[in-house]
């Protein structure tokens, strides 16, 4: 697959006092086609990253290829990407198509020409009947897809997205990640786009980095980020996630028996070439637990502490014993009934294979 | 809970705030009136007339006085607003300027600088260069002056800007050059045009620093005022302020209107 963008020991230091390492050391590639979500809580360095890329502020160090050029030092001007701002920063003097044509003017294109070609990415956006209006009469949504149309217009190499949905509202939010899949899609121009909503990453990404600290923390599918996060920052920042640390009681057949608290055993898989009395964190997503009636056959046990209803789903916050809680998280029924009340007793089935073993953070 | 309280509410306001605008204001009320006066007093009301305008425009005195004052207010702001508007640009956005405080205070300093101070320093300064350019002497001496009032809302509009304007522009291949014509000045022209009118209206009605400076047959409005007062007030004199007044509030309230309509 070609390489859009490659990223190569890129390092970030905001001089002053104290001087910041925004970036430390940063390499990957994003494919060309590819929908790539950079993720991570704010201060991780996701903006200043793309910002890097788009030409807005100068490497520390490192390099940046843009389909094998050598993009580290060129001016914004000079880069063929486009960035969709996160709040839009549409030029208030113009006219929604003199604001879609302006790249297009730049790059020396007649006006026809560059107003045919708004018109077009108006249309793709679904805007065509605004072209004539100033951007402060168009909601916030418009102001958006105006903003997307302004900076695919030119057909960018690759198109740079800066929290473009975090000023919207969340049905409004929703729409526009089918819209922007469907974008991505229709012009096959590589997206990056940069997010701290793990729910828009997962929906919308055909890779997620998930950055922490300058630092990226793991690379992968949405799925592959879920299921088998690479450290404990990514488990804890993607989803819901139960921790717990753990001593290695016996293995047998795959099955390794470990211990999380004071008589508190959970069945998982076997980690290779592990020493014996290892201690290692396990984690286990709250929706992979069943609730079942009280038994005393099964392995873990509780009592029910409190119950969060959150619509489609049930938190429970089972206490396993007095200094160890698990949280669990159902499905509602039909009926919209939860099936256990605070101070049941109650078993909880844990399949071996949803348990996960984490290695020590990468920082 | 302590509560703020509204300065309306307390006592006196109303006819504080009555007194304040009386004092301010009857004076300019008076000057307006009489200048209607049918009779040759200022002081004594006698009858609507327009007679005193029109004997002043048909003085030829007031008339080149008058050109003059115009001349000089559209140079000096001309050349302040121009100056104003690169100093404004070059503080906000070039990031290799160091010690911009102090640019900034000399920018300022026309404005803390006791006109009379200005006034003889200037004078002393063209007479040791020997410089006498007639009106140009006035449009230098007005555009030092003006650049402080021209300055200040060209670089309040600049700091209100969005940064990510230019910063989108430049994402869309426009040069510094082309930012700076399609985006960055569009959207500053309120602030120039607000401080263009300020600056016409304080070089037009300057009095001290024009009467250094000013050589024979360079006279201006204001100054001319003056000539006319000192052999004794005449309704033709409050005509003249008049149209002077006029003037500053159509400036004053354009510069208002363009800088609050963003």
């Amino acid at each position: 697959m070609a390489v859009a963008v490659s990223v190569r020991n890129v390092k970030k230091t905001y001089h002053g006092s104290p001087s910041i390492d925004a970036l430390k050391n940063i390499s990957f590639d994003i494919h060309h086609n590819e929908f790539f979500t950079l993720l991570g809580p704010s201060g991780c360095g996701k903006t200043t990253l793309l910002r890097l890329i788009a030409g807005f502020e100068d490497l520390t160090a490192g390099k940046l290829h843009l389909f094998e050029q050598n993009i580290s030092h060129l001016p914004p001007e000079k880069r063929p990407v486009n960035t969709v701002f996160q709040h839009y920063a549409l030029f208030p003097h113009m006219t929604i198509i003199e604001n879609v044509a302006f790249g297009l003017r730049r790059l020396g294109k007649t006006e026809n020409e560059a107003n045919t070609a708004a018109e077009k990415m108006l249309e793709l956006v679904h805007l065509d009947d605004f072209a004539t209006r100033m951007p402060k009469q168009l909601s916030g949504g418009q102001q958006q897809r105006v903003a997307l149309a302004r900076a695919l217009a030119p057909q960018p190499k690759v198109l740079l997205l800066d929290e473009p949905l975090s000023a919207l509202d969340l049905k409004l939010r929703q729409n526009m990640r089918l819209e922007l899949k469907r974008l991505q899609r229709e012009t096959g121009i590589t997206f990056v786009f940069v997010t701290h909503d793990q729910e828009e990453a997962l929906a919308m990404s055909d890779r997620i980095a998930v950055m922490s600290a300058g630092k990226v923390q793991q690379i992968a599918k949405p799925d592959e980020i879920y299921e088998t996060p690479a450290n404990r920052f990514v488990a804890d920042f993607i989803g819901d996630a139960n921790f717990y640390d753990a001593s290695i009681v016996k293995s047998e057949n795959d099955v390794t028996t470990y211990q999380i608290g004071n008589g508190v055993h959970l069945k998982g898989p076997l980690r290779p070439n592990m020493p014996d009395n290892a201690k290692v964190t396990l984690f286990v997503r709250p929706e992979k637990i069943s609730i079942i009636n009280f038994s005393t056959l099964e392995l873990v046990s509780g009592e029910i502490k409190d119950i969060v209803y959150l619509g489609s789903s049930t938190d429970y916050q089972i206490e396993l014993n007095s200094s160890l809680s698990i949280v669990v998280r159902n499905e509602n029924q039909q009926n919209g009934l939860a099936i256990a009340k605070p101070g049941d007793k109650v078993s909880l089935r844990i399949d071996p294979t949803s348990i996960r073993i984490l290695e020590s953070e990468n920082s | 809970m302590a509560q703020k309280t509204d300065i309306r509410t307390l006592p006196g306001f109303r006819l504080a705030t009555i007194g304040f605008f009386i004092y301010l204001y009857i004076p300019l009320l008076i000057l307006v009136v009489f200048s209607f006066n049918a009779t040759h007093s200022a002081t004594v009301w006698d009858g609507f007339s327009l007679n005193w305008y029109a004997k002043a425009f048909d003085n030829s005195d007031i008339r080149r006085a008058a050109w003059n004052s115009l001349v000089v207010a559209t140079f000096a702001t001309i050349f302040a607003t121009s100056f104003a508007t690169m100093a404004a640009l070059a503080l906000a956005r070039n990031h290799q300027i160091k010690h911009k405080p102090v640019f900034n205070g000399v920018l300022m300093l026309p404005l803390m600088v006791p006109e009379i101070v200005t006034a003889v320093a200037t004078l002393t300064f063209f007479s040791v260069i020997g410089l006498s350019l007639g009106l140009g002497n006035i449009i230098i001496a007005h555009t030092v002056f003006c650049i402080p009032f021209a300055y200040l809302p060209i670089r309040a509009r600049l700091h209100g800007m969005d940064k990510n304007m230019e910063i989108a522009a430049q994402d869309l291949y426009a040069s510094k050059w082309a930012t700076l014509r399609y985006v960055t000045l569009p959207l500053l022209t309120p602030g120039i045009i607000s401080g263009a009118m300020l600056a016409f209206i304080i070089s037009i009605d300057d009095f001290i620093i024009t009467l250094m400076v000013a050589e024979a047959g360079s006279t201006t409005l204001p100054i001319y005022i003056y000539s006319l007062v000192r052999i004794g007030i005449t309704p033709e004199v409050n005509a003249v302020s008049t149209i002077l007044l006029c003037i500053s509030i159509i400036f004053v309230t354009i510069s208002y209107l363009v800088e609050k309509k963003r």
